[in-house]
């Protein structure tokens, strides 16, 4: 189900899709969307087209070979199909779409909307939720118990950080013969907030260093135990925090070692400028990596971009502190 | 289905078949797909059945061999066969088809290529929406089958068919977890019946017109009526079971041996075939020239519905002496007393007659008439002739009267056998059937009887027709079928008229005026039925009939004769097909401005609770109550009784009332009218009594 949209929406030239984003950019936002007369469309799919020509075949039978049976049969499946399109609108009329709230997600990897589809009258089957212009192989099908609730995930891959908007959400059904397709084109209004692109295989956290400026940290057996960092070649084994260096290990993060200092407290920068000569948006790959590694250690941590100085703590709010500059800073 | 009927009888002749097919897991505990296929393919199965009888053995063993292939794959979860399997199949299907009918065109061939079709199109269904060509097949076929049947059998057989088929396409568009068969079929059951009215209105509506191309005449060809007749063509006649035409007699009817429906009347032999005099068919632009007719003894009121015959020939009791108008044909009596329609009948009719039994058909008018009905073909049958000529020498001095006599006399006592296989005659059919083998059916006799009584110089012809009519009369109708059909002789005597003679009389008495054809063996049912009580047997066997009969006067014999009734019972004075479109026209678009009103409504439609609350704030409102939109009864009932004091009593416990109804543990699906009403007469009163 995720869908690199990237390559849908650059696509100038293709003139249905701009017309379809022009439509639905007239949409209004909602998170909680009621389904009505006025929001549902209905046409007959191929299938449907194919069931007419039948019916026209049928019907051409009867009249030559004067069969009335054969007028019942075409007339029965006729009456079928008019009350399977009233039956296909019915399934997604009177429901209710609801977006819970969205949690942010890295750039280039899946996003998970969590639709919540509600019924307050009959039950709803094969309802297919995609995005709008995601193809139809990616519809996410739910059914909806009578009187009840369902929820349906709908997964993109974000291109690029930010905070952006949902992008438009469609609902289908074809339910119950396959001869028409009803839909509904729904544009939230969450917004989504998108971490940089994680950086895979991201170097090991920068050394801590002490609080006071100029001395030079430097890792002892003797003193004092302060916190935790990444392990660094040379660490005496009785230094590793085996007790994390299990969960991490676990996870796939590196080790960790236990941090002494004799002196003065030491902290965790990470830094725009110990990047190297990366390109910005590689930077804050970068440093999204080591905020994830840093959090991972439950090491303290502080970020430094230009213009952006988080102090250093831990926890998730710190992580997400620290990854909401990153999406968001320019 | 099938599979499960496996047992665990070892000894069972299933046990070849159980050890191809995988262990069966229960109907149940299948995956989804597995147990969606295999009930597709026994729908498929049920639909292609009935056609057993019609295939040829080849197209059963293998849709027969393709199912179950089809379903082993199923069950087995393994890989579909390549498009290159499917497309050898296929090509074996089409020759083997032209190897059976030396076509592919017509009935036959077709629906045999359609069952192949279908049965090829399962090996490719790989998602369950790739379904849908097996569907619209599917639909194709069960049409088919109304080409052979449509008999109430047939039509329920195919019901389930359709409900199978809308089952398995229910199914295919519910795509999440497990639905039950029987949720898909009740939902597939419940579009189908909300149909209904639909197709009742269609079907009476729909303006029946005529075929809108000429039909291919197989089919036909086998049994029943024709405009020509030929000797060795046919070595056995099929006993063909369908109906030909129903008679409803207003008086008394005349006795089984009178009732000979008379069609085509054959005159022209040239050897091998025998052929009529004249047009086919009554053509407009001719005046008709009436057969000259004495009839005595009361005339035979009569209503005829006739199948479509396809011929423009229209067997009528001998003589008839008058038809009703028919709408949309012209029907005429012609000199050989045969009615001709002016076109070839394509759809079932029912129109109204007169004849009379006892009658004599006179002179001809054309010079030359009788010189046809003594005309042989020069070099055939040339035992037969000399035969014939003795004969007429034995009998020197007889009239043509004392010479048929004679003939009969001779068929009569000379070991002449009746069957309806007498194997094939060559080229002298006549010299065969008449010295040698001396074995045939009604064809036979009545062309032996012509060539030698016009050997003999008595001018004679063959006619064709129906003979004799199912007893007793189902509902008042007499059922005459195809395999009544039957071919007589006439012979001239001179200074009476054309005689009737019919040699398989002599015979086979009981063949003529036979009140019931042969009755097949009872089944092991009936037998044990009939020994318990003969007379339930008898009367469910009626009962049968009459349901039979209103079907098919109802359902089948509904065209445009019985759709103009309904329109004049409607109050259309002078009913056209064109008004029938209208009518259906209007009424369609009546019922679509009628659905559009009413999404109009429904999109305008307002909660009925929320209805209701908004009356009740108004009401308080208007005691000078605050009431905002959020607000619950019970607060509103909180409020009313710290404003109003005990004067609100009753107010505050409406609205606790409707807090319970609406919100309590047996909470009502609808608010309750009363309710409202008793709290905007309260409210009324208090405002009433209040101080301004």
């Amino acid at each position: 189900m995720s869908v690199p949209v990237a390559q849908a929406l650059t696509a100038p030239w293709n003139v249905r899709l701009r017309v379809r984003r022009w439509l639905a950019a007239r949409l209004p936002r909602t998170d909680t969307q009621l389904l009505t007369q006025g929001n549902i469309y209905i046409l007959p799919t191929r299938a449907g087209w194919m069931f007419a020509l039948t019916l026209v075949v049928l019907l051409l039978a009867s009249v030559n070979y004067q069969l009335n049976l054969g007028y019942v049969l075409t007339f029965m499946l006729a009456g079928s199909g008019i009350v399977s399109m009233h039956v296909t609108h019915g399934t997604l009329r009177g429901l209710t779409l609801h977006l819970k709230p969205v949690a942010p997600a890295f750039a280039n990897s899946a996003a998970v909307l969590d639709i919540v589809m509600s019924s307050p009258s009959s039950a709803r089957f094969g309802i297919g939720l995609r995005l709008l212009e995601a193809p139809a192989a990616t519809l996410a099908w739910t059914d909806v118990p009578a009187g009840g609730q369902a929820n349906a995930h709908v997964s993109y891959v974000p291109a690029a950080r930010g905070l952006h908007d949902v992008p438009t959400l469609s609902a289908e059904t074809r339910f119950p013969l396959g001869l028409f397709r009803a839909w509904t084109v729904w544009r939230p209004t969450a917004r989504l907030l998108v971490y940089p692109e994680v950086e895979a295989d991201a170097p090991a956290l920068p050394a801590a260093r002490p609080v006071s400026s100029g001395a030079q940290a430097r890792p002892s057996v003797g003193g004092e135990i302060e916190g935790v960092r990444a392990y660094r070649r040379g660490d005496p084994l009785k230094l590793i925090a085996w007790k994390k260096a299990a969960q991490a290990l676990e996870t796939g993060a590196e080790l960790v070692s236990r941090d002494t200092s004799s002196s003065a407290r030491q902290e965790l920068w990470l830094e725009w400028t110990a990047c190297g000569r990366l390109a910005p948006e590689q930077r804050l790959s970068r440093l999204a990596a080591w905020t994830l590694a840093a959090d991972r250690a439950d090491a303290d941590y502080g970020l430094r971009l230009p213009g952006v100085d988080i102090a250093p703590a831990e926890g998730a709010a710190q992580r997400a502190r620290c990854l909401e500059a990153l999406a968001l800073w320019h | 289905m099938a599979l499960s009927a496996a047992g665990s009888v070892d000894a069972s002749p299933l046990a070849g078949v159980r050890r191809t097919l995988p262990r069966w897991p229960g109907w149940n505990r299948l995956p989804r797909e597995a147990r969606d296929t295999l009930f597709l393919l026994a729908v498929i199965g049920w639909t292609v059945l009935p056609h057993a009888s019609h295939l040829p053995a080849w197209s059963l063993a293998l849709t027969a061999a393709v199912l179950l292939w089809r379903a082993r794959l199923a069950l087995n979860n393994a890989a579909l066969p390549g498009r290159w399997v499917l497309i050898g199949v296929l090509v074996a299907a089409l020759a083997l088809t032209f190897w059976s009918y030396r076509t592919l065109l017509g009935k036959e061939p077709g629906v045999t290529l359609a069952v192949a079709l279908m049965a090829l199109k399962t090996l490719e269904l790989r998602a369950r929406r790739d379904a849908f060509v097996v569907f619209f097949l599917g639909f194709f076929i069960i049409l088919t089958h109304f080409l052979y049947s449509q008999s109430i059998a047939v039509a329920a057989a195919m019901l389930v068919s359709v409900w199978g088929l809308l089952t398995a396409l229910v199914l295919a568009h519910m795509p999440v977890g497990q639905p039950s068969l029987a949720q898909a079929s009740g939902l597939a059951a419940r579009t189908a019946l909300l149909g209904a009215p639909v197709m009742a209105l269609l079907f009476v509506l729909f303006p029946r017109i005529g075929p809108l191309w000429g039909v291919p005449q197989d089919g036909i060809s086998k049994t029943g009526l024709s405009n020509t007749m030929k000797l060795g063509s046919m070595t056995e006649v099929a006993a063909d079971d369908a109906i030909a035409m129903r008679v409803h007699f207003d008086g008394p009817a005349p006795v089984p041996a009178q009732m000979y429906f008379r069609g085509p009347v054959l005159t022209r032999f040239d050897g091998f075939e025998w052929t009529q005099l004249g047009l086919p068919f009554a053509p407009q632009s001719l005046p008709p020239r009436p057969p000259v007719l004495e009839t005595k003894g009361t005339p035979i009121h009569y209503e005829v519905t006739l199948e479509p015959l396809r011929l423009a020939s229209v067997p009528l009791l001998e003589a008839t002496t008058d038809v009703a108008p028919i709408d949309g044909y012209r029907v005429v009596a012609r000199d050989d007393l045969q009615w001709l329609a002016d076109r070839p009948i394509l759809e079932r009719l029912r129109f109204k007659a007169t004849a009379s039994t006892e009658y004599v058909l006179g002179a001809p008018r054309r010079f030359g008439e009788l010189q046809d009905s003594l005309e042989l073909p020069v070099g055939f049958n040339p035992r037969t002739v000399t035969w014939a000529r003795a004969f007429r020498d034995s009998h020197r001095g007889a009239n043509a009267t004392r010479l048929a006599d004679a003939l009969l006399d001779h068929i009569r006592r000379n070991g002449f056998s009746y069957t309806l296989a007498p194997g094939d005659y060559g080229r002298n059919a006549v010299d065969e059937f008449w010295l040698d083998r001396k074995e045939g059916f009604c064809e036979h006799f009545a062309a032996a009887f012509v060539v030698v009584l016009r050997a003999a110089g008595v001018p004679a012809r063959i006619v064709t027709g129906y003979q004799g009519t199912d007893l007793p009369p189902v509902d008042g109708y007499y059922v005459v079928r195809q395999s009544s059909a039957h071919a007589w002789a006439e012979y001239w005597q001179t200074g009476v008229g054309w005689i009737r003679a019919d040699p398989t009389g002599a015979v086979a008495p009981d063949r003529i005026g036979r009140s019931t054809r042969l009755a097949p063996p009872q089944g092991f049912v009936a037998g044990t039925l009939d020994a318990m009580n003969p007379r339930l047997f008898a009367e469910l066997r009626s009962a049968w009939e009459a349901m039979n009969n209103r079907w098919n006067q109802w359902v089948l014999n509904y065209s445009r004769g019985q759709q103009f009734d309904v329109l004049k019972q409607i109050g259309f004075e002078s009913p056209s097909w064109e008004d029938l479109a209208l009518l259906l026209a209007g009424t369609l678009s009546g019922l679509a401005i009628a659905g559009a009103v009413w999404a109009w409504l429904d999109r305008h439609h307002v909660d009925p609770w929320v209805r209701q609350l908004e009356r009740i704030r108004r009401g308080l409102r208007s005691l000078g109550i605050a009431a905002a939109s959020h607000e619950a009864p019970r607060t509103l009932a909180g409020r009313v009784r710290a404003t109003l004091g005990g004067g609100g009593e009753k107010l505050a416990a409406v609205l606790d009332a409707l807090e319970a109804r609406r919100y309590s543990r047996d909470a009502a699906r609808r608010p309750d009218p009363a309710m409202t009403r008793e709290f905007a007469s309260e409210a009324r009163r208090l405002r009433a009594v209040a101080p301004r």
